[in-house]
């Protein structure tokens, strides 16, 4: 273990201030997004309570050192295991998954705690692998190792947790210098599997294209497994048959890089089939609003729809807080959580947004600078996952609001209401305040 | 670390950071084209989003006679409003009990609807159309129960029924060509009902006020929430016209009572042209227009007449024309008044015989036109060709619109040997024995004779009709004066020729045809016509004008009955009714000078009285 440098802060002091404000922020809009509820005081006092644990949460990761996730990581992993199947066996049952622990006072939801618990785990693995780091078999056992974790994730099911954990995990591993055609394989993979399901959605909500007999074709290769075998037995072909017209070129590559396409095409098949059946019809309508979302105004696409209305009325100065219409008359939903941004838009204005954007963006770039300094590889590591982790999270939630990215029921961490997201929140930032405590450089 | 290794961190890192950055700026750059660009487009459907309009229809601009007759008004129609939430739903059973009396809906439906409304948290319409008296008891009831609104709208009224429908028009729905026509300043809904017709149409821009309505706030289930404002409406401006109230009247029962019930009766002031009359029978009532619903609609809606025979329909003149006749030959040096014809009851004209419509003996120019000697005129037509009669037309522009400013107008039809050449065929001698007398291709609207009464009246003046005088706004209270007199042409004949036809029209009126215009103290001077109808009965004309004896003429009749017969029997009486009624109002009586030099003096001897 490193000696702490004498004379030096111990705290990022302006990573401290940038996550104060936020959650101020944060702490204000959501009292002015649930002022008009009858149930205000149970939202804005568990939001007090969960303000309460998360400063703890803070402590306990500032005053840790990092180092203790890299030696214990088994114990990490075990424990992740553990919450993830105790939330299947015991937990309750709300809007359509299995993900919550109710508790007397107040609920939980496991696997918030799990995706910052991952990425310490994920990049104590990585660590380990010493040397090989950079090696692709490293890689492979990774996602070995992160198999059970996002099956059991899949099986609640909560979709948005594996969308912001996945992620974070690809720029980890991005961040420990891999070379990047696996880091491409990995982008094909989610590319296939993301190809096949939406397209699949596209068609089961469109059912008149299945007139056209090469989209009944396509269609019937999720349910049959003949389509299936042909397919894969046409991509291995492919597979083949662009390694053997590289070689016709004089363009030598390893065999082995057409394997792995291959074998990546596959499993992305098998993960879009495995999606197209789990998928329930509430995240197909939100693929589609995404696809079209001014098709159904009133239906699917009007959630994205009033939430662009109330920041586009917003205009830069914004109408004060307490006063947005479209949020207070509830025209926008979820504004107490997923879309707590059309209520900064509508009340805070222009300035606002960019308030937390800017923010945002400072805790990113003071991350990024704890990981240049930190003292060692893991806390590089374990930075770089939580740099991922937050640039997903505003990047979806700002991408959904502003309309590039599906409406995904996700959550900005520091201004949305949701306990277990804000505790897992300020103890990945008490990390990165233990990351800099111990760092190397000035 | 190995350096190697630490360089190759700190390049993901700033990888990184740059992919960062360049979301950061794409999220800023989307962010500033919602929030600022496409604020207002946003801002619009909040506030669409967030309020519901009660809608109140401003009244209409009135529309009066010249004599301050309103004959288009509003009448007010109030609806009854719940507007949710606010009430406690045990009160309902009292509260229907005390409403349900005053309203045209059951107490079971009442409480249906309240019921409703509570569950909803929505408005709900609980009654419309009320009447007057109902709405003093519910206006004093709507203060014990909060949450009922009642709300006061206009619907149009003609109080007068068909009185002048043709001028007026009527109002009705938008079709979707004038839906998208429609001008966005006047804050037209969907429901708006706009002019169809006549001034309705025309002046719809004056007309129409601005709509008032209770703004509700609502959240996102249309549940109110709170009254954001109750805007009162603004009226429209009122319209003034230059019709005479009692000269209209007498005109519409005249042809109404009249043997087909079908013509066209125009009264102008040849002083101005200003429209004193204008009749077109049948008439309909624009009240059915006023429930507004399209399904009560549609069966009345077919059977109105919107076809106005004043400036519509075109028929030859007939014997009215002979003065035009009688005119051309005045103009004419060699002509003498006393030279008498003998009428046998026809006329030779070589290739055919022409008839008269009665054995007249020896007539000169004074008889011919008292008894409207067809044999007469043709022998004066023969002598002095048709060339002149086309002159006084063209002076008197037959064959032209009068450029009365309604839609539809119809120009008739001017007949003469140059207008015959103009078409590239030939004239014979019947044509000129035709023209004469007002019959062949020569065709008029009633308008267009009414006109040349007017003018010939005047001495030559042929004014352009107006019916619209001013418009009052009832908002800024400014006047715009819409109606001017208008000279179009003036009709040069020699002093004595309009001597000598004033002399014979006035002939015509004391011992001759038109009798029955006879008013006793008044100088009437007329001319009746019967125009030969090929296809039914004859239709008749009257021509008439008037004057307070020694001052000028201030009136000019035109009546036409449609296969009236005779233009004596038929139209004569209804012109009669319309000067009698224009010359017993005594506001048309001339003011005499010296009375109205003392009324001066009593006025300022008044001011000057005042002031000490």
């Amino acid at each position: 273990m490193r000696q702490l440098v004498s004379g030096r802060s111990r705290i990022d002091w302006m990573l401290f201030g940038a996550m104060v404000l936020l959650v101020v922020l944060g702490a204000l809009c959501i009292m002015s997004a649930v002022n008009s509820f009858s149930w205000t005081t149970p939202v804005v006092r568990t939001h007090f309570i969960a303000l309460v644990a998360g400063a703890v949460a803070f402590f306990v990761g500032c005053s840790f050192n990092y180092q203790i996730y890299d030696e214990q990581w088994k114990a990490l992993y075990g424990f992740i295991l553990l919450l993830l199947i105790g939330v299947l066996l015991f937990g309750s049952y709300q809007r359509g998954s299995r993900s919550w622990f109710v508790l007397p006072f107040f609920s939980m939801q496991p696997s918030e705690i799990c995706r910052v618990g991952t990425i310490l785990m994920a990049a104590a693995f990585m660590d380990r692998r010493g040397r090989r780091i950079r090696d692709v078999v490293s890689v492979f056992y990774l996602g070995l190792l992160l198999l059970p974790i996002f099956g059991l994730i899949m099986m609640q099911p909560d979709f948005s947790s594996v969308v912001v954990t996945l992620p974070s995990i690809i720029i980890l591993l991005f961040c420990t210098g891999i070379n990047l055609f696996y880091l491409g394989l990995i982008a094909l993979l989610a590319g296939v599997a993301g190809f096949f399901t939406i397209s699949w959605t596209y068609i089961y909500l469109h059912p008149e294209l299945l007139d056209y007999a090469w989209i009944r074709v396509f269609n019937d290769l999720a349910h049959n497994g003949w389509y299936m075998g042909v397919f894969a037995v046409i991509i291995m072909l492919l597979g083949y048959g662009m390694w053997w017209l590289f070689r016709q070129f004089r363009i030598l590559l390893p065999s082995f890089y057409f394997v792995l396409a291959t074998i990546v095409v596959l499993i992305g098949l098998v993960g879009g089939i495995f999606v197209e059946h789990q998928m329930k019809p509430h995240q197909r309508k939100r693929v589609e609003a995404f696809l079209a979302p001014k098709s159904d105004p009133q239906g699917a696409g009007y959630n994205i729809l009033q939430a662009q209305i109330a920041m586009g009325a917003g205009g830069i100065m914004g109408k004060g807080l307490f006063s947005g219409t479209q949020s207070r008359l509830g025209f926008v939903p979820e504004r107490h959580t997923d879309f707590i941004l059309a209520v900064v838009g509508e009340e805070l204005g222009l300035w606002g947004t960019l308030l937390v954007l800017g923010l945002y963006f400072l805790i990113l770039w003071r991350i990024i600078a704890v990981a240049y300094l930190s003292g060692d590889r893991y806390g590089y590591l374990v930075c770089a996952g939580i740099f991922g982790m937050f640039f997903t999270y505003m990047l979806i939630n700002y991408g959904m609001l502003i309309g590039i990215v599906p409406v995904a029921g996700i959550p900005l961490p520091f201004i949305s209401y949701g306990g277990s997201n804000l505790v897992a929140s300020l103890w990945a930032l008490g990390v990165v305040q233990s990351v800099y405590a111990r760092r190397l450089r000035a | 670390m190995a350096t190697v290794t630490k360089i190759l961190f700190n390049q993901r890192l700033k990888t990184m950071m740059v992919l960062a950055v360049i979301a950061g700026i794409v999220i800023a750059v989307r962010l500033i084209d919602i929030q600022i660009l496409r604020h207002n487009d946003y801002l619009q459907l909040a506030e669409r989003n967030r309020t519901q309009i009660l809608y109140q229809t401003a009244p209409r601009g009135r529309v009066f006679t010249a004599d301050g007759v309103e004959i288009a008004s509003n009448a007010p129609s109030f609806s009854l409003y719940y507007l949710g939430g606010q009430q406690d739903p045990a009160s309902f059973y009292r509260l229907a009990r005390d409403f349900a009396p005053y309203l045209h809906v059951s107490l079971v439906e009442l409480l249906e609807k309240l019921h409703t409304g509570a569950k909803s948290g929505k408005s709900v319409l609980l009654a419309e159309n009320l009447s007057t008296p109902s709405t003093v008891a519910l206006q004093e009831l709507q203060y014990y129960y909060p949450g009922i609104y009642l709300i006061e709208e206009t619907k149009r009224h003609y109080p007068y029924g068909d009185f002048a429908s043709h001028l007026l028009g009527y109002l009705g729905s938008m079709d979707e060509r004038q839906w998208r026509k429609r001008d966005n300043k006047l804050g037209y809904r969907l429901t708006s009902k706009i002019g169809k017709n006549g001034i309705e149409q025309k002046y719809e821009k004056e007309l129409k006020g601005k709509d008032g309505g209770v703004f509700l706030e609502v959240d996102y289930r249309g549940r109110v929430k709170s009254i954001i404002e109750d805007k009162k409406w603004a009226a429209g401006s009122d319209v003034y016209l230059t019709l005479d109230f009692a000269v209209q009247k007498a005109a519409q029962e005249g042809l109404k009572n009249s043997l087909t019930g079908r013509g066209a009766a125009v009264a102008l002031d040849p002083r101005t042209g200003a429209v004193l009359a204008m009749a077109s029978a049948p008439e309909y009532d624009p009240n059915i227009f006023v429930p507004y619903s399209d399904q009560m609609l549609a069966p009345t809606s077919k059977k109105i007449n919107e076809y106005n025979l004043a400036i519509q329909g075109i028929y030859p003149p007939a014997s009215t024309f002979k003065v035009i006749t009688g005119a051309a030959a005045l103009e004419s040096d060699s002509f003498d008044t006393e030279r008498k014809i003998s009428c046998y009851g026809k006329y030779d004209s070589g290739p055919r015989i022409f008839k008269c419509w009665g054995t007249h003996g020896p007539v000169d120019f004074w008889e011919g036109m008292a008894h409207s000697c067809d044999v007469y005129f043709y022998a004066i037509a023969a002598q002095m060709g048709s060339a002149a009669i086309e002159r006084v037309q063209r002076m008197f522009m037959f064959g032209r619109p009068t450029g009365i400013d309604l839609p539809g107008e119809k120009a008739g039809n001017l007949y003469g040997p140059t207008r015959r050449a103009r078409n590239k065929s030939y004239w014979f001698i019947g044509d000129t024995l035709n023209l004469s007398i007002g019959q062949g291709e020569l065709l008029v609207t009633p308008l267009k004779l009414a006109q040349f009464a007017a003018a010939l009246a005047s001495r030559g003046n042929v004014y352009r009709p107006y019916y619209v005088s001013k418009i009052v706004s009832n908002q800024t209270g400014k006047t715009k004066i819409v109606g001017k007199p208008e000279i179009l042409q003036v009709a040069e004949l020699q002093p004595e020729t309009y001597d000598k036809l004033f002399k014979a029209l006035k002939h015509t009126v004391d011992n001759g045809t038109a009798r029955r215009a006879k008013i006793k103290d008044i100088d009437v001077y007329g001319k009746t016509g019967t125009a030969q109808n090929p296809h039914g009965a004859d239709h008749g004309w009257f021509m008439a004008f008037g004057a307070y004896p020694g001052e000028k003429p201030s009136i000019a009749v035109v009546v036409f009955v449609e296969n009236g017969e005779g233009g004596s029997s038929a139209a004569g009486p209804i012109a009669h009714d319309m000067l009698k009624a224009y010359f017993d109002n005594p506001q048309h009586k001339p003011v005499e000078k010296e009375q109205a030099e003392k009324t001066q003096d009593d006025y300022d001897e008044l001011l000057t009285g005042e002031d000490a």
